[in-house]
């Protein structure tokens, strides 16, 4: 009862604060408009490549432009000059020019990913053109086939990025706004009055944790919504598991935020705790490189964070239609971080 | 028989910096409304908020109700009201929205409507906390102290920073407080707020209690029951010389001199003719009675404003 009342009274404060409540809201909309724009055209990014206009191109010349289109590379024809300027500016991830006879590919050292994989398509395409010259059988190609590791339901990118900013979007809430305002009100004194009533630590925590978490669903609800009206992004599994994932991750991870802010005395410190947990967590997550070449006892360690567990079962659901089974283990590691934080949140927790 | 409303032994509390409580002793009776009085920096608010239990001690005991904090905290916490220095509460929360909220944590409790009547808050009981003036602000706090139907309250000078109209209408709440059986302790620097609604009071200074008594007594004891003031047009000037003269001690005050006397009547000619001869360009001359600012002064050689 009481819980009800804390609950309610902070969703109350909150809805007041419109111009924060809308910004909560629009934030991850407006990321997944960015992103969703720019990777809307199917699978992954579009692969391209700078073509260096010859001084007088030549029926092979034309054969070869015939051939990467046919391929799907997006070619851009510049003059030598232009060519040069682009390159030193390092937008070229690989550039074709002319070299005596044949040609030359220019791969960005920086940009290995696409200049590795359209090497291999314009090597495929001189292949391609040079049958076509000589009247040859037209060369045969392994037929390749673009799918999310699970199934192949959802396929699109930006299918792939929805529960990514999902994610990221609540780890970045627990750790860094919700802690933040605790430490800032606790700053201000704004708790100081609560401490001389008999409300326990544990009800006015949970009313906050319980507030925030469902702040977080409705903002997944309008993310998934926008995702579906404007990119057709659809859940592949259950929206009820969907729903079972995202409130153990957001409990877990704004009991984080409660716990850390228990440690910090000011804002400015609990800024630097928490850049101290966020990192490693998102780096060690397995999201943006692979931990094969590490350590085992690393491994070991890192396969105990919550993150990883918890974006590979939002995804399994979301991307490949999934049910729960095979992720019992993580969502419990998730759960018992969560738990923990919460635990050690109550205990740190000051009023002053 | 009933334990004291209040009972403090060798309470001591050090920061960092600053040895803030350095040994008090009080007791306070039930039903009584009980002062403490002293300048900025004198450990007022640090001793009331250990008795509050939101600073710990270094040492010392405290009983309140006959309660203590180690072992009923929670009943404590029930049974008083506070009201802190400055209460910081959610901006957009509304004074019925608080009084609710904050009566909600409480297994006793008075109707919102009864205490937004009492401080005189109906007309602005849907606006927000951070529209509200200071005196209403204060109002507010003195409310939500009393949210709990407490036995015991503790107000952290409830009026300063208030005009004298707003002084006045705290006063009455602190007035009802007492008719109503409650016991009440707050804490101040003014002389006049204390004479006005305190029963019995206690003097600080440096962290300790250098007197405790009734307003009256406090005075009485000092034996030196009258000033008589002469007041200079503008600065007034060294009066070392004219206190010789005189055979008496002379302070001086910004724009005046203070020669406090147990005898006005026999003084004032004394005074006079020695004035005359020594051509001090006075203006008037007043003879009032001492007050607790004149106990003060007298205890520390200090003014309780400095």
């Amino acid at each position: 009862m009481i819980l009800w009342r804390q609950f309610a009274m902070e969703w109350r404060l909150y809805s007041r604060d419109r111009l924060a409540m809308f910004w909560t809201m629009a934030f991850p909309v407006l990321l997944l408009l960015g992103f969703g724009t720019i990777f809307r055209g199917g699978g992954s990014p579009k692969l391209a490549v700078v073509r260096v206009q010859a001084p007088a191109p030549s029926a092979r010349d034309a054969a070869l432009d015939q051939a990467l289109t046919d391929l799907h590379l997006q070619v851009q024809t510049l003059t030598k000059s232009e060519a040069e300027a682009r390159w030193s500016r390092g937008e070229t991830a690989a550039q074709l020019e002319p070299a005596g006879e044949g040609y030359r590919l220019r791969l960005n050292s920086y940009l290995m990913a696409q200049a590795g994989a359209t090497a291999g398509l314009v090597n495929q395409a001189w292949l391609v053109a040079q049958a076509r010259l000589s009247g040859a059988p037209e060369p045969q190609r392994i037929p390749t086939q673009v799918e999310s590791p699970g199934h192949k339901r959802s396929t699109n990118y930006a299918s792939f990025l929805l529960p990514g900013l999902l994610g990221l979007n609540l780890v970045s809430m627990g750790l860094f706004s919700v802690g933040m305002v605790n430490v800032s009100y606790r700053e201000k004194g704004k708790f100081r009055r609560l401490a001389v009533t008999p409300l326990p630590k544990w009800i006015f925590l949970l009313g906050q944790v319980l507030h925030r978490l469902t702040v977080t669903v409705l903002q997944a609800g309008i993310l998934l919504l926008v995702g579906e009206l404007v990119f057709g992004i659809q859940n592949q599994g259950s929206f009820l598991h969907l729903l079972l994932i995202m409130t153990l991750g957001t409990g877990c991870f704004m009991a984080f935020g409660f716990a850390l802010s228990g440690f910090a005395e000011t804002s400015e410190g609990y800024a630097a705790i928490s850049n101290l947990v966020f990192f490693p967590l998102m780096m060690l997550s397995g999201v943006y490189f692979t931990l094969d070449a590490a350590p085992v006892w690393l491994q070991h360690t890192v396969a105990l964070l919550p993150l990883a567990p918890f974006l590979r079962a939002l995804r399994a659901v979301f991307n490949d239609g999934a049910g729960l089974a095979g992720h019992g283990f993580g969502l419990l590691l998730v759960g018992a971080w969560g738990l923990a934080a919460f635990v050690l949140a109550v205990r740190r927790f000051r009023w002053a | 028989m009933l334990a004291p409303a209040l009972r403090i032994r060798g309470l001591k509390k050090a920061f960092p910096k600053v040895v803030a409580v350095a040994g008090v002793d009080l007791e306070v009776a039930r039903g009584e409304v009980f002062g403490l009085l002293g300048p900025n920096g004198a450990g007022k608010t640090t001793t009331l908020e250990i008795i509050e239990g939101l600073t710990a001690a270094d040492s010392g005991e405290i009983e309140i109700l006959g309660l203590t904090w180690a072992h009923q905290g929670q009943e404590i916490r029930c049974r008083i009201g506070v009201q802190l220095q400055s209460t910081s509460l959610f901006n957009k929360i509304t004074p019925r929205e608080a009084l609710d909220l904050y009566g909600s944590y409480y297994p006793k409790r008075r109707s919102t409507s009864e205490l937004l009547a009492l401080v005189q808050l109906e007309e602005k009981a849907d606006a927000y906390h951070i529209t509200l003036s200071g005196g209403q602000q204060q109002r507010l706090a003195l409310a939500l102290a009393l949210v709990n139907d407490p036995e015991m309250v503790f107000l952290d000078e409830p009026t300063t920073g208030l005009d004298p109209q707003a002084r006045r209408s705290l006063w009455d709440v602190v007035r009802r407080m007492k008719t109503e059986g409650r016991t009440v302790v707050l804490t101040t620097h003014y002389m006049d707020e204390a004479e006005a609604l305190c029963d019995r009071l206690a003097i600080m200074d440096h962290g300790k209690v250098i007197a405790t008594g009734t307003p009256a007594s406090l005075i009485a004891n000092l034996a030196i029951p009258s000033v008589v003031e002469l007041t200079f047009d503008g600065a007034a000037p060294d009066p070392a010389a004219f206190a010789r003269r005189l055979g008496q001690a002379v302070e001086r005050r910004v724009d005046l001199w203070e020669i406090p006397t147990p005898d006005p009547k026999a003084l004032l000619p004394r005074l006079l003719e020695a004035a005359e001869a020594a051509a001090v360009p006075f203006q008037q001359v007043h003879i009032r009675r001492a007050t607790l600012e004149d106990v003060f002064l007298h205890r520390t050689g200090r003014s309780l404003r400095e």
